[in-house]
């Protein structure tokens, strides 16, 4: 009497969570090469997918909450159309030309289903991409995340055709810390540099099969660089572009998130380096008659040149932040603390765009789980590797649009 | 007749030694009266004033990280003026309750410099300071901020702050940021309500 007295009370909760639609966002993203199309929900949901000439058609098992028509502003896309039938969700997604669905992934917390979608020269097969039978009710429970195995585009479909791959050749990979520098350690034993390690293992990865370019990694296992040692290696290698990877610690427990940080060489830092270095000269001077204006000229001088190097590099090192640090919040859903200027020490030598991504806090215990997870940093990577690639197309092409 | 004149003169000396020797005897007692008064507590003269009190404002981090918690002291002016920065810096060390000190424990002072002509202050910590701190740059970034700001915030002829460990320059704190130049007050690493 007591159970069926219970199962009834669970039935009666359940009805009313059933007449609830589905919560859904889609998204699409427009990236060199191809355009990220996103249907993201917090609970997870049960789809089919069926594929046409003209575009893909999605159909749920579910009623989702939305408008009847989702504007787009995507190279790619022309639109995407909600309808309902039955009582259920169908969407149609309309393509402006010929496409094929390079890749397609499902994601958790929140549940994401993900297609990255290329234009292509020929008309576009008319088999079904994935549906349900290969991809059933573990959609909800299980997911799949991106690896660069699942890159089913060809060669030729690499997001950079070789005419855009000339300028940028070589990027250098910093896994921060290593060796006797652990780095932070969390309250559950977790060492940044083992984090920093993978991460840019796996980005180096990512990036030589997506982008043919060549990676230069400070350390390729749990060795001891220093820090002027790590940015000499991009300079000696000339790196186009420097990204080193680390993890964040903070007094504060509660803080989360990740950030993208790039040098910062503020004036007020310069003059009063410049000030400093005329005292000490004009100081050490024994004779009256000793004129040491020519050594402080010669070093001014240096520090001119030098600070015209750095400021060369500044307005793309924000670039490059920017990018990557949209990425972050877009695939990771980590909190957004956007982009900043710091003056750390790997990034204040770089002959090239140089940036440090903090890709969370190990001192936040929930944040340390998830930095625990294989699968979340290789989300990280791809992360990284979409904000790179996002800079490399806009570096191509500053006019066009960005990224 | 001679005899009038020497004893008018030996007369005027004598006078004119009593005269100095009154004089003298006076201020004598002056002095001694100002020391009765300040034996006796009163008519206190300016000697006896309290020891000037410096008020300053301590902003403390706390886990909210648009809030810092203000926490007011007196400092006692010290007979070298110089050495309040180092009591400053040590109430700073110190923390508050129900805030965060964005310090590694046991870090201290060892000694603390002001270069007027730069108006820079240089404070040299031990070597716990980068012996235990907790590795991430935010945590550096909390640090050097939360020392450089609200000592420039109380200290208005400080414009800038120079770090040192052990008396060394110190390249960097746990591989981050570089503290070999000076810091400025930078308002965007901490949030908070200076005014």
């Amino acid at each position: 009497m007591k159970n069926k007295f219970a199962l009834a009370a669970l039935f009666a909760l359940l009805i009313p969570l059933a007449m609830f639609p589905l919560s859904l966002v889609v998204r699409t993203y427009d990236h060199p090469g191809f355009t990220r199309l996103v249907f993201e929900s917090i609970q997870g949901f049960h789809y089919k997918v069926f594929q046409s000439t003209t575009g893909l058609e999605i159909q749920l098992k579910e009623k989702a909450d939305l408008k009847e028509e989702i504007v787009t502003q995507s190279v790619l896309i022309d639109k995407v159309v909600h309808r309902l039938e039955n009582n259920k969700s169908v969407f149609n997604i309309r393509l402006k030309s010929p496409f094929k669905v390079q890749r397609s992934f499902v994601l958790e917390n929140p549940f994401r289903l993900v297609f990255d979608l290329a234009s292509s020269g020929e008309p576009a097969a008319k088999e079904e991409v994935k549906n349900d039978a290969t991809k059933p009710e573990t959609t909800k429970t299980g997911a799949v995340n991106p690896t660069p195995s699942q890159a089913t585009g060809p060669a030729s479909e690499n997001p950079l055709s070789p005419k855009k791959q000339g300028v940028i050749e070589t990027i250098c990979i910093d896994p921060g810390h290593g060796g006797s520098d652990l780095g932070a350690v969390g309250k559950g034993d977790s060492l940044e540099k083992n984090i920093t390690l993978k991460v840019g293992l796996m980005l180096k990865q990512v990036i030589m099969s997506k982008l043919g370019i060549q990676v230069v990694m400070t350390r390729e296992n749990d060795g001891e660089v220093s820090l002027n040692s790590r940015v000499s290696i991009a300079n000696n290698r000339k790196a186009h572009m420097f990204v080193s990877i680390h993890v964040n610690s903070s007094f504060r427990k509660a803080a989360r998130g990740s950030e993208t940080f790039y040098v910062s060489l503020k004036a007020t830092d310069q003059e009063a380096f410049l000030l400093s270095q005329k005292e000490n000269q004009s100081t050490s001077t024994s004779s009256p008659d000793e004129e040491p204006r020519d050594v402080v000229q010669d070093d001014e001088l240096k520090m001119i040149l030098w600070d015209m190097a750095q400021t060369e590099y500044i307005k793309e090192s924000s670039k490059l932040a920017e990018f990557i640090q949209e990425e972050l919040n877009v695939l990771l859903l980590t909190g957004n603390r956007g982009v900043k200027q710091a003056p750390f020490r790997v990034l204040m030598r770089a002959a090239m765009p140089a940036v440090l991504v903090e890709i969370a806090f190990l001192s936040n215990s929930e944040e340390e789980k998830k930095l625990q997870d294989d699968a979340f940093l290789n989300n990280v990577a791809d992360a990284i590797y979409t904000g790179i690639s996002r800079y490399i197309h806009y570096y191509n092409n500053p006019a066009g649009p960005g990224g | 007749m001679n005899k009038k004149i020497i004893y008018s003169l030996v007369g005027l000396a004598l006078i004119f030694f009593l005269g100095a020797l009154i004089i003298f005897l006076n201020s004598k007692s002056g002095a001694k009266k100002k020391d009765l008064a300040v034996v006796t507590g009163n008519n206190v003269r300016e000697e006896l004033k309290a020891p000037e009190l410096l008020k300053v404002k301590i902003f403390f981090l706390t886990e909210d990280p648009s809030y810092m918690k203000p926490v007011e002291y007196e400092l006692e002016r010290p007979t070298i003026y110089q050495e309040i920065y180092r009591k400053f810096v040590e109430l700073l060390l110190k923390g508050a309750e129900n805030a965060v000190a964005p310090v590694p424990e046991g870090a201290t002072v060892r000694s603390v410099y002001y270069i007027e002509q730069k108006q820079l202050l240089v404070i040299d910590f031990s070597e716990e300071l980068t012996d235990r701190f907790p590795a991430g740059s935010t945590s550096e970034l909390e640090f050097i901020y939360f020392i450089v700001n609200n000592t420039c915030y109380n200290f208005k002829e400080i414009k800038a702050v120079k770090f040192l460990v052990s008396g060394n320059e110190s390249g960097e704190l746990t591989g981050h940021i570089d503290i070999e130049n000076p810091f400025y007050p930078d308002q965007m690493f901490l949030k908070n309500l200076m005014e």
